[in-house]
């Protein structure tokens, strides 16, 4: 046994879709590659930009720091990172750790909001109210508003989030399931809104599975927070990924499939089913918002903050 | 005929139970899916067709957390 490119006969990885073997040094390679090609192809980068990471510290945001830093050596882009501290205890703090460890290492600008902060409540004082509407619903929304103010904030022209493969074809299938034909035209690996208070989103590793993403920092050591948000519990997310899951067992190309089918019919969706916003602001805090309140001042305003 | 597993917080002494037997066959019997966990062999990533010799350490690092 042997890397299909290389010969040497340390082989890491083997690529099921295609039985090519990798030994470490073209396993990341081929991931960096990969990164690049869809950085290119999708023209997620220009030259000036300034790019904020969402970096929770994990896996994925750390790779895809990691990735955009190449960018940055060379001088086409300016680098920056925001981690959102959302009050989880035993559990974010090691990552918030970690993403400052990054930030430091490559010298760049770095921000940790908390939402204790910000909002002057943590996710697990929120959690121990009555009637409350689940973590992630309170996570996601908070965690959006605080990485746009952020971008704005710290003058970046795109934020860069750590989207996998495997998230892309969840949220293509979830929505798709689901009938929600308005989230389907948002999602891709470029999102820009009319809005110009919302900064363009970008996911360099939406071509990538997550195993892969999982290996190269492990294959390049590579400081990463592996652990499991206490909140996580079984979502409809999580069962479409194990349906998909087990479906790539037998079908190995079913999730680049998925992708590739989603991204023939994108410009369609878009053109056909989106919705035009009425680009109104929330009469509290003044961010974009189609309803008197935005999504996030909703919720403080139920919460009583 | 053994070898050292370390998991998470385990580091145990395990038997060899025959000829052959692979990290993949490990992950089974520890009802571990290969596809959230990468393998070392003696501190060295490898794939999980590898068999594990006597007087191996082999360590499983999990990489995919659900939510």
């Amino acid at each position: 046994m042997q890397c299909s490119k290389c010969g040497n006969p340390k082989v890491i990885y083997k690529r099921e879709q295609s039985g090519q073997l990798l030994c470490k040094d073209c396993f990341i390679e081929s991931i960096e590659k990969k990164a690049i090609k869809t950085i290119k192809k999708e023209k997620l980068l220009d030259k000036g930009d300034k790019v904020l990471v969402a970096l929770s510290g994990g896996k994925d945001s750390v790779t895809t720091l990691e990735i955009l830093d190449s960018f940055r050596q060379r001088n086409i882009i300016d680098l920056c990172a925001v981690t959102v501290d959302e009050g989880i205890a035993n559990y974010r703090q090691d990552g918030v750790d970690i993403a400052t460890r990054h930030a430091e290492r490559l010298g760049i600008e770095h921000k940790v909001v908390s939402l204790k902060e910000d909002y002057g409540i943590t996710l697990d004082e929120i959690m121990q109210r009555e009637n409350h509407k689940g973590s992630c619903t309170y996570c996601g929304v908070f965690r959006r508003t605080i990485i746009n103010k952020a971008a704005r904030e710290m003058g970046a022209t795109k934020i860069a989030t750590g989207h996998n493969l495997d998230d892309e074809v969840q949220g293509i299938m979830m929505n798709y399931l689901e009938g929600n034909t308005d989230n389907l035209t948002k999602l891709g690996a470029k999102t820009e809104s009319k809005a110009k208070e919302f900064t363009v989103k970008i996911k360099p590793l939406r071509e990538i599975p997550e195993r892969e993403i999982g290996l190269y920092v492990v294959a390049k050591e590579l400081e990463v927070h592996f652990d499991s948000c206490p909140y996580a519990m079984q979502s409809f997310r999580g069962e479409v990924s194990e349906v998909i899951n087990q479906l790539s067992e037998k079908h190995p190309t079913i999730k680049y499939s998925t992708l590739r089918g989603y991204d023939k019919i994108k410009n369609i969706l878009k053109k056909e089913m989106k919705k035009e916003y009425a680009h109104g602001r929330c009469a509290r805090c003044g961010e974009p918002s189609s309803n008197e309140l935005c999504k996030a001042c909703s919720f403080l305003e139920e919460l009583g903050l | 005929m053994s070898f050292t597993l370390k998991y998470k917080n385990l580091n145990e002494e395990r038997e060899i139970p025959n000829d052959d037997y692979t990290i993949k066959d490990l992950l089974t019997e520890m009802e571990l899916s290969p596809q959230t966990v990468v393998s070392k062999q003696n501190g060295e990533l490898v794939i999980e067709d590898t068999i594990i010799e006597d007087g191996d350490e082999i360590q499983l690092v999990q990489i995919i957390y659900g939510g």
